[in-house]
């Protein structure tokens, strides 16, 4: 693999590798949406599963759960707000030690897993509900054929649980290829999604105020033991030993932990509050707090008081035998108001229901994705899994692993949302008591900086008992243990998997750590990883105006080595780059050094210096930890000052369209910001050029004649002899900035439209005037926009203005 | 015994369950305090 001969220490390549991620900083509303995309899907189902399982008075356990998930929240906000380095089986190991680590890990991953298929067939079996309504309301009105009508011997109908099971394989099945083609976790979607949500659930509830008024209600039995009627199978292993009624009765208090175990579902997707904290902007501990009073507010008014509702509005005839898996859509249809309305509102709900819980399965995918990731990059799981995939550069090995037990989940269900809630909720509680048992360790291990502590803490002769943090585990613990007991399938299929992924951790750790031994003692021959909190000149040792070169598959490095052919280094340095995507799901804590720069990097900056060394030049080497390749680049060119960014052909983009991702890169960089120059490298030696930033436009020589035109008519006019053509561009502008946002607005936009339909395809040279920029002043010439270029460019040389 | 035994984890699961619930419910108000200071504007620091 490496080309190196041994060499001393003080010839080793130094690497710097920068260990904190570069983000993209979202605000705390933008974070919330994120989780709430998640915690908020589980209303659609969560209420169901638990009335099954408990009987009439399950909505007071779910909001009970509501209530407790305050507290839960308090435990993330503190393990946020330590600053530890590592993944999650690295905090977890460092509190806990290897093995609960392992079983941690897996705990979250049947969470992750389980996701998946439990929101994909909710979402199937909300949209066969409207489905099958429709064909009966239809039927009624004499509108279905006679032909569809003796197809199905009668209405037209689905089978609920097969269609749900057919829905659930095609979402998963799609977002497996989203996913193995690297789509972004887009908050700005999470938002669009959430505000949709709210709009339903501020209908929801004003409607169901309205129908209360209106019909009255029906009373939700209070959560004592006498009103709790578990079924056979909410008793679990228990069933066996006691009848069925009489357990709650006999024990009194066992009878409400067991509900509340069966409700705790309801909370499910507050882990994603550590997954969003790494990206919250400055100041991010009160972003933090801010964005976990929204979640913890928002969930308990959507799945507190919609499981209340539903239960104080839907007939009991009706609620179970017919809405129980689709519960809101019940909610809808029980509303006060003509039918046509309930329906229009029932459909309403169902878009809103599949928006949310297909994004769900993708969540679900990204998050698993994110966690064997980081398994992968602490040693636990063997390298092979994590191998980029050849065109995509995504960890396409893991995503297959993940959608395949996904997929045989679905089948294996068989449509089932109950089987899958119970499932679920063992993956759910295991993964909060581990986290809380964590943190409740690191109390007395880990001296670090903590942001926040859960209150309140009593200090006794020195020694500070976490009292707060000590109530929440025990209550975790109990429901936990409790559900072992009485949720069979969960144990059975959690127990399983996690002794699998264990089986898994267990030998792939010992594989790698012969491995990994190995070749750290090559990398230390070869190499000298200098570790650096950010990115910046200083640390590389380079001066501005520098050509940055990303690199990230080993076998396409043309693009380094045409930068090297043509550029001087004495004059100019050539820093060569690779971004270390972290995924969203492993966002939680930072990385060390050591994770950053694993094998792969080794293998690709070995080829990188093979290069430099061919050509007889010298580079310095970075890696960037990152969420988006395209924000690491934008934002190291700027932090390095860099003239130049010269990139290879993206394998799945054209070049403009490069060009394009990095001018979005580029906009989100908060002023003062420069710009730079980049360079697209093609496998046959044509260089595209774009300027990152804003630059003068080319301009169509029909429009320069226009232009000429106008000025000449100008000029004649008296007093306006010496007004030059720019003052005619600038009034031009100024009128259209003005009509753009006042009052012509449609009519520019649909002319603009028209004007892009009629042209067609932009041609290269013209998509970099596509970038949209913000900044006024020093814009530069465009020299030559797209044009086939034979070298990069220094700041002087790329013709300031 | 078999009875007595599985009695008394009953009972300790279900004294686990109240202690936390109880010390659960003073954690949201005490954070929930916090958070309403917070956002009136008025927030203390409580850091180590």
């Amino acid at each position: 693999m490496s080309s190196f001969q041994p060499t001393s220490p003080s010839n080793r390549v130094r690497i710097v590798v920068a260990t904190s991620v570069m983000l993209t900083f979202i605000s705390y509303w933008r974070a919330a949406a994120i989780v709430l995309n998640d915690l908020a899907s589980s209303a659609f189902y969560a209420c169901g599963i638990a009335e099954q399982a408990v009987g009439k008075s399950a909505p007071w356990f779910i909001v009970a759960v509501m209530l407790f998930s305050f507290a839960v929240r308090a435990v993330y906000v503190e393990s946020c707000s330590m600053f530890v380095r590592g993944g999650v089986y690295r905090v977890v190991k460092e509190a806990l030690g290897g093995t609960l680590a392992k079983l941690s890990v897996s705990a979250l991953m049947f969470d992750y897993i389980l996701t998946g298929p439990i929101s994909g067939v909710s979402a199937g079996q909300y949209i066969v509900g409207l489905i099958n309504e429709t064909f009966i309301a239809a039927d009624v009105h004499g509108w279905v054929p006679r032909a569809v009508h003796n197809l199905f011997n009668g209405t037209p109908h689905l089978n609920v649980n097969s269609t749900s099971v057919v829905f659930a394989l095609a979402v998963t099945i799609y977002y497996w290829w989203e996913n193995t083609k690297g789509i972004q976790e887009s908050s700005e979607k999470a938002l669009r999604v959430m505000q949709i949500t709210t709009v339903m659930v501020v209908i929801l509830l004003a409607w169901s105020a309205l129908t209360l008024y209106k019909s009255g209600y029906q009373h939700v039995p209070l959560p004592t033991p006498e009103n709790l009627h578990f079924s056979k199978e909410s008793l679990g292993f228990l069933r066996h030993s006691f009848p069925e009624q009489s357990l709650a009765k006999m024990f009194g208090l066992l009878g409400i932990l067991i509900a509340f175990g069966h409700s705790v579902l309801a909370m499910s997707g507050e882990e994603s509050l550590a997954q969003v904290n790494r990206e919250l902007a400055h100041p991010k501990l009160k972003n933090l707090k801010r964005a976990a009073i929204v979640i913890a507010i928002y969930s308990f008014v959507f799945t507190g008081l919609s499981a209340l509702l539903s239960v104080m509005l839907i007939p009991d005839a009706v609620r179970v035998p017919v809405y129980k898996d689709n519960l809101i859509s019940g909610l809808a249809m029980y509303m006060w108001g003509p039918l046509i309305m309930r329906l229009i509102f029932r459909g309403f709900v169902v878009v809103v229901g599949f928006l949310i819980l297909s994004g769900a399965v993708n969540t679900a995918i990204i998050g698993s994705n994110g966690v064997l990731n980081r398994v992968s990059e602490d040693g636990v799981l063997a390298d092979w899994f994590r191998f980029p995939h050849r065109k995509y550069g995504t960890s396409h090995r893991i995503i297959n692993m993940i959608v395949l037990l996904q997929l045989i989940t679905i089948v294996a269900s068989r449509g089932d949302v109950y089987v899958l809630g119970e499932a679920y909720a063992f993956g759910v509680i295991w993964s909060f008591t581990f986290n809380s048992l964590s943190m409740l360790v690191l109390r007395f291990r880990y001296k670090g900086v903590r942001g926040w502590k859960v209150p309140p803490n009593l200090t006794i002769a020195g020694i500070e008992i976490p009292i707060g943090l000590f109530s929440v585990f025990l209550v975790l613990l109990a429901t936990a243990l409790v559900n072992l007991a009485t949720k069979s399938v969960a144990t059975v299929a959690g127990v399983s998997f996690s002794v699998v992924f264990f089986v898994i951790f267990t030998v792939s750790e010992r594989v790698n750590r012969k491995k990994h031994a190995l070749a750290k003692e090559q990398m230390k021959d070869h190499f000298q990883l200098l570790q650096s909190d950010t990115v910046d000149r200083d640390s590389l040792g380079i001066r501005p105006g520098n050509i940055l070169v990303p690199v990230r598959d080993y076998n396409t490095l043309n693009h380094l080595r045409w930068v090297l052919e043509h550029s001087d280094t004495k004059e100019q340095d050539v820093v060569v780059m690779t971004a270390r995507i972290s995924q969203f799901g492993a966002a939680a804590y930072s990385l060390s050094s050591e994770q950053i720069f694993s094998d792969y990097e080794q293998t690709l900056f070995t080829r990188a210096v093979s290069v430099a060394e061919s050509v007889g030049k010298k580079v310095s080497l970075l890696v960037v930890p990152a969420r988006d390749a395209w924000s690491a680049i934008a934002q190291t060119a700027h932090n390095l000052e860099s003239s130049a960014v010269a990139a290879g052909l993206s394998s799945k983009m054209t070049t403009a369209e490069q060009a394009f991702a990095l001018g979005r890169a580029w906009e989100a960089i908060p002023e003062p910001k420069r710009q730079f120059v980049l360079q697209i490298v093609q496998p046959d030696g044509i260089v595209d050029t774009f300027r990152i930033g804003p630059h003068t436009p080319t301009m169509k020589n029909e429009d320069v004649v226009l232009l000429h035109r106008l000025w000449l008519n100008v000029t004649r006019e008296p007093g306006l002899e010496n007004v030059h053509h720019h003052d005619i561009l600038t009034e031009a502008l100024t009128r259209f900035a003005h009509d753009y946002g006042v009052h012509d607005h449609e009519d520019i936009v649909k002319e603009l439209r028209r004007h892009s339909a009629e042209a067609g395809p932009l041609p290269v040279r013209r998509i970099a005037d596509q970038i949209p920029t913000v900044q006024p002043g020093h814009t530069r010439s465009d020299r030559d926009d797209g044009q086939r270029d034979d070298g990069p460019s220094s700041p002087k040389g790329s013709g300031s203005e | 015994m078999g009875l007595k035994i599985i009695t008394v984890l009953v009972r300790v699961l279900e004294g686990m369950f109240v202690v936390g619930a109880i010390g659960s419910f003073v954690v949201i108000v005490l954070s929930g305090i916090e958070d309403l200071k917070m956002l009136l504007g008025r927030e203390e620091e409580n850091h180590s």
